[in-house]
């Protein structure tokens, strides 16, 4: 299908989106907090010559919609270029079947880019490969750390309850620490995504 | 009578609370007292794992997807003591 300037207005606005969450919509502020945007970035998009509109699937439930959301959610109230609509993706499966990740997988969030006309732009999915490369790798350090969590690929559930309480604490502690590069990069993608996009 | 064990590691950041819920309420009415427990651990990473008695009997990473309800029940089912013949 294609995306109408009608089907657009029926999205979810990001603060309606927000104020209809039925969970996590305190862990989507918490995020909105620790999101510090690039200034070459706000300048960029600022410096759009029309604004674009921005598609977004979500759910929610999703982990990488309550980190990344947050991010395009920011970026658009600072520059003013980014008109953004939310739909569920379980309500709109002809969208999500059109933007599958590696043309099988529902990934979410999706961004999609649309100018004025409503002629698609891009889309970006889920989250920065970068982002899941340094996360992996540093998922192994830390099963590396402690002969105690055993192997990254070997069941959690036969790991005693203290240790997968500390591998447990220890991964919500790298992911928080990843987060800063985690927030730069999706910036540097929709950046570049967008600076990509041919002048008409 | 020894009775089994039941472990489900799921992925609560993919919001797969829903599909652990119908897992364990299908294995709650069709086993009843015959399981010792049903663990429900919350876990991260894409995760949906089911041990029976300490064995994997299903692994989102390494079989794709979520298991059908029925191949666990008859996971268990092969753990429970064989009924008397009547």
């Amino acid at each position: 299908m294609t995306m109408t300037k009608e089907r657009f207005a029926g999205g979810l606005t990001y603060d309606a989106y927000k104020e209809a969450m039925t969970r996590n919509r305190e862990r989507v502020e918490d995020n909105e907090k620790k999101v510090v945007l690039d200034p070459g970035t706000v300048r960029f998009f600022k410096g759009l010559p029309e604004p674009i509109n921005v598609v977004v699937l979500a759910e929610d439930w999703c982990g990488d919609v309550i980190a990344n959301l947050p991010v395009l959610g920011t970026l658009a109230k600072a520059v003013g270029t980014l008109e953004v609509r939310i739909f569920y993706r379980d309500q709109n499966l002809d969208l999500i079947n059109r933007w599958l990740n590696q043309g099988k997988y529902q990934s979410i969030p999706v961004f999609a880019f649309f100018d004025q006309s409503f002629r698609d732009l891009g889309h970006w999915i889920e989250r920065p490969a970068s982002v899941t490369e340094l996360r992996a790798r540093k998922r192994k350090e830390i099963f590396a750390s402690d002969p105690a969590f055993g192997s990254p690929d070997a069941p959690v559930d036969q790991l005693p309850e203290d240790v997968r309480t500390r591998l447990q604490a220890e991964l919500a502690k790298m992911r928080e620490e990843t987060t800063a590069f985690a927030n730069n990069e999706v910036q540097r993608e929709l950046r570049e995504l967008v600076a990509a996009i041919p002048a008409r | 009578m020894s009775a089994v064990k039941v472990k489900i590691t799921y992925c609560a950041e993919c919001g797969y609370e829903p599909q652990t819920l119908d897992l364990a309420k299908a294995l709650m009415f069709e086993f009843a007292q015959d399981l010792a427990s049903i663990e429900l651990i919350p876990w991260e990473g894409g995760t949906f794992d089911v041990s029976v008695d300490g064995e994997l009997v299903h692994s989102m990473r390494r079989e794709g997807g979520f298991p059908a309800a029925e191949s666990v029940k008859a996971a268990v089912r092969a753990r429970l003591p064989a009924s008397p013949a009547s």
